[in-house]
């Protein structure tokens, strides 16, 4: 058995001088205890900057932070009458609210339940009646998806942020101004029967009732929980990975380790990616507010031009990004010619990095840009390459201090080296399980291991390398994309028989969602690949969306009836020529 | 004519567009538009080669009297209005490219235009009272070269107070022309109504056929479909209200009112033009687009 036996760490002679051997001890009893002394040592500098494509911005202190977070932890609890342990939705891009918000409910000792902006109504209500999230922040951009939602959730109160929120004055105005009249992306907000309020006037009400909200939080230890991160997971349903405090703080330590000191206050970090997703949450958000450096916030980092502004106006020693993200820079003009002169290093995660990208990104701006591997059930951090020359490409580099990692064969034992085998994980950064589901808990958790489903090799110096997804999920961007989620979408039209989805390689997304389609016998009329698009389109997030549809008469099958997506995945690697 | 406190006005909203067309730039954008000069080069010669000669051209086929052959050369000698940054916007065009076209072809204006408007004005027989004296044009050009570059510091002084300027700038604009017809029509609808065809050929000409031929200058000089519909608008739109405040500078009375009615009817009729041809472009470019979706999805399907 794996589970009792405390396995070598061949990677522990690479770490050299740079990384500590083991994890020292956390300096917080928990992330409201991180947060409230982050913002009573940096006071006055700035933390957070948000930045829309016209270079308009606002920005917000630590002391603020630390203000506003507390007024909203106290709104939480004497306005909404929430205690430790209940669960808060917030549903917001990157912006100003998203710290307050999500710094607030850690001080309120509630659980944060990030949720992607874009989602539709229908995952909307089945995250939040799965995690039984009584307040609901929302991007107000989205406000008319309410009335949809909210009946048939148990959520009683909604919380509204802009995303020119806590801007000056005249850049708010004008920015609300062109969202309400020139893109039309500001709509009424719906009648509901619970409470809705804008997030200024819930932070003027935590205010009044006195800002100190110590007493909410000191008794959190690093056991309780702090998110249900919701990931799909191999069975296609959303389920809610809960990390607590202490694999929260276990993480940015870890992160801490491995940087070898090369974070601090002095940082400007570019956070485009959305914080909502577990990597920039802790590897932005809560890494750098503790070093005490600035966060540049991007609502929206897409057309890539819109990070052109920021990332000249700012200083920015760091990027974290998605193999996507920093091939779309390069390919920028303004990017490849002018590459941000204070830069210091780059981190990948999300999706593999293609060493094409990362050779052109060292000679475009002469910094390391180093991968990492992780997942939303290990708060991300597994593993990572140095910031210097042991770094190696298509490598995702090392363990991470006070963390094991075993491949194994299919009956669970170690593979030799060089030899692949599923990567499994055990550590003080892995969930405690998933959200009230012991079931699919049981299945990933074993004798405190996690069973990534991915396929990896490890050599001798202990790094590790993914050769394989055992998992059938299609990572389009960086975001998981289950293939039973599309199926149970494509199935519910009455025109369709079947349907199995599977990857195809895309040379903008990593990849692209592939859906096989066998329209049924007993339906009149046509089908076609748009009516398809237009009823998925009700039902799923864009980036789930099958970029490619094939129809077919038939689908391969196993003996038992079970549709064979190996015999398609083998199909499409012919396809392709892979 | 226009009043002393309207001219005032309009130089001061003027000032505000220049201020705001800075603040849209950065001092970086310009050393980028010269790695790859040759869109800007493509859009400077259809803005003081094409324009200048079509100005010219027309002015003589149409036998204009003296006073309006000299708005329209001055209309044709002018450099891009703010506006085209506008319509570019609107048509999916690169945006980039129009903003540093008007303001590339505004810097070089201080040389060109009284350049430009000695020789096409000797050419055309203009003389004594209708020449437009170089050192004025010159004068103003200078003057507004200063918000221009005050525009560029304020942006990289403050992104917010920048990019509201910015936006100020690109409204004022269009208000702009809506005071100028405001104030200038209803006090000249007679004379309106006693011109001729060939006056209102010129005005409309020179902003289509200059479209027309911006575009197909850029095509024949290697330039996409996209960028050519840009420097298309580009070519076509001039800076009306800046050969407004030239003229009101420099004449008074009667004068001044019959060398206005070709800027200000440009002006006019130009924002009609512009928005049929943006609607036009805009439908080429999406249709384009979805071509160029559609071909990838067939390649992946």
């Amino acid at each position: 058995m794996t589970g009792v036996l405390t396995p070598p760490r061949p990677w522990l002679a690479s770490y050299g001088a740079s990384i500590p051997q083991e994890l020292p001890a956390l300096r917080y009893s928990n992330l409201a205890d991180l947060v409230h002394r982050a913002a009573a040592t940096h006071g006055r500098r700035r933390a957070f900057t948000c930045v829309a494509p016209n270079g308009m911005n606002g920005t917000l202190s630590f002391e603020q932070v630390g203000q506003m977070s507390d007024a909203f932890a106290a709104f939480l609890h004497h306005d909404c009458g929430l205690r430790p342990g209940d669960r808060v939705a917030v549903q917001l891009p990157n912006g100003l609210p998203y710290p307050v918000v999500a710094f607030g409910v850690f001080k309120a000792g509630c659980v944060l339940v990030n949720t992607n902006p874009l989602y539709t109504p229908h995952e909307m209500i089945h995250q939040f009646n799965d995690s039984g999230a009584k307040v609901l922040v929302i991007v107000d951009m989205f406000a008319d998806k309410l009335a949809e939602v909210v009946p048939k959730t148990s959520i009683q109160t909604v919380v509204l942020a802009g995303v020119p929120e806590f801007f000056p004055k005249l850049p708010e105005i004008i920015i609300r101004g062109v969202q309400k009249v020139w893109s039309r992306t500001l709509p009424a907000v719906p009648k509901l029967s619970v409470p809705v309020l804008r997030l200024k006037t819930a932070l003027a009400k935590g205010r009044a009732r006195g800002a100190d909200t110590r007493a909410l939080w000191q008794g959190l230890g690093r056991d309780d929980l702090a998110m249900l991160q919701y990931t799909g997971g191999t069975t296609g349903v959303a389920k809610g990975a809960m990390l607590s405090h202490g694999n929260i703080l276990t993480n940015l330590s870890q992160m801490q380790a491995v940087s070898g000191g090369q974070m601090s206050a002095e940082d400007c970090v570019l956070s485009a990616l959305p914080l909502y997703h577990i990597f920039a949450f802790t590897a932005n958000l809560m890494a750098f507010f503790e070093a005490g450096a600035r966060n540049i916030l991007i609502p929206s980092p897409r057309p890539v031009q819109n990070l052109q502004r920021a990332i000249e106006n700012y200083p920015i020693t760091w990027i974290t990004g998605v193999n996507t993200l920093f091939n779309g820079l390069m390919n920028e003009e303004w990017f490849a010619a002018y590459p941000p002169k204070k830069l210091r290093a780059a981190i990948a995660g999300g999706t593999a990095l293609h060493a094409a990208v990362a050779t052109r990104w060292r000679m475009i701006t002469g910094t390391p840009l180093a991968e990492g591997y992780g997942l939303t059930e290990t708060s991300p951090i597994v593993s990572f390459n140095p910031l210097d020359d042991r770094a190696k490409p298509g490598s995702i580099g090392m363990p991470v201090p006070g963390t094991d990692v075993l491949l194994v064969d299919e009956e669970g034992k170690p593979v030799p080296f060089g030899q692949p085998g599923e990567l499994i994980v055990r550590g003080p950064q892995v969930m405690q399980g998933y959200w009230q589901r012991p079931d699919d808990t049981a299945k990933t958790l074993q004798n405190g291991w996690l069973y990534t489903g991915d396929v990896a090799v490890m050599e001798e110096d202990g790094f590790l390398r993914i050769v394989d997804r055992k998992k059938d999920m299609v990572l389009v961007s960086g975001f998981n994309v289950y293939p039973n989620e599309v199926e149970d979408a494509l199935a519910k039209m009455e025109a369709v028989l079947e349907a199995a989805v599977v990857a195809i390689p895309d040379p903008k997304t990593g990849e692209a969602v592939r859906a096989y389609v066998v329209k049924n016998p007993d339906f009149a009329g046509d089908l076609t690949k748009e009516d398809i698009i237009r009823h998925c389109k009700g039902l799923l997030t864009d980036y789930k969306l099958p970029k490619s549809i094939v129809m077919r008469d038939e689908l391969p099958k196993s003996p038992i009836g079970k549709i064979l997506r190996k015999d398609l995945k083998a199909e499409v690697r012919a396809e392709f020529g892979q | 004519m226009l009043t002393e406190l309207e001219t005032t006005l309009l130089a001061v909203m003027m000032m505000v567009i220049m201020l705001g067309m800075g603040c849209s730039m950065t001092y970086r954008d310009f050393l980028m538009a010269f790695r790859k000069p040759k869109g800007i080069l493509v859009g400077l010669v259809s803005q003081y080669v094409v324009m200048p000669f079509l100005g010219y051209l027309l002015a003589i086929l149409l036998g204009l009297p003296p006073a309006m052959a000299a708005g329209l050369i001055l209309i044709g000698c002018m450099p891009g209005g703010t506006t085209s940054n506008i319509f570019t916007y609107f048509s999916k065009g690169v945006l980039a490219l129009s903003i540093m076209m008007t303001t590339v072809s505004t810097l070089v204006a201080v040389v060109t235009v009284p350049l430009l408007l000695q020789f096409y004005g000797g050419l055309a027989g203009l003389s004594g009272d209708y020449v437009i004296p170089p050192e004025n044009v010159a004068q103003v050009l200078v003057v507004l070269l200063v918000p221009t570059v005050l525009g560029m510091f304020l942006r990289k002084l403050n992104a917010n107070i920048g990019a509201t300027i910015e936006m100020i700038g690109s409204l004022l604009g269009v208000a702009v022309i809506l005071f100028l017809i405001g104030s200038w029509v209803p006090r000249n609808y007679q004379m309106l109504l006693d011109t001729g065809p060939a006056v209102f050929a010129a005005v409309i000409g020179i902003g289509v056929l200059g479209m027309l031929l911006g575009y197909w200058l850029a095509r024949a000089l290697g330039q996409d479909s996209n960028r050519s519909r840009t420097i298309s608008l580009e070519t076509g739109i001039q800076n009306g209200p800046l050969a407004v405040l030239i003229i009101t500078l420099t004449f008074t009375g009667t004068m001044q009112q019959e060398i206005l009615f070709i800027p200000i009817l440009y002006s006019l009729f130009i924002v009609i033009v512009s928005s049929l041809v943006t609607m036009w472009y805009r439908r080429t470019s999406t249709a384009e687009s979805m071509a160029r979706d559609q071909a990838k999805v067939r390649s992946a399907a």
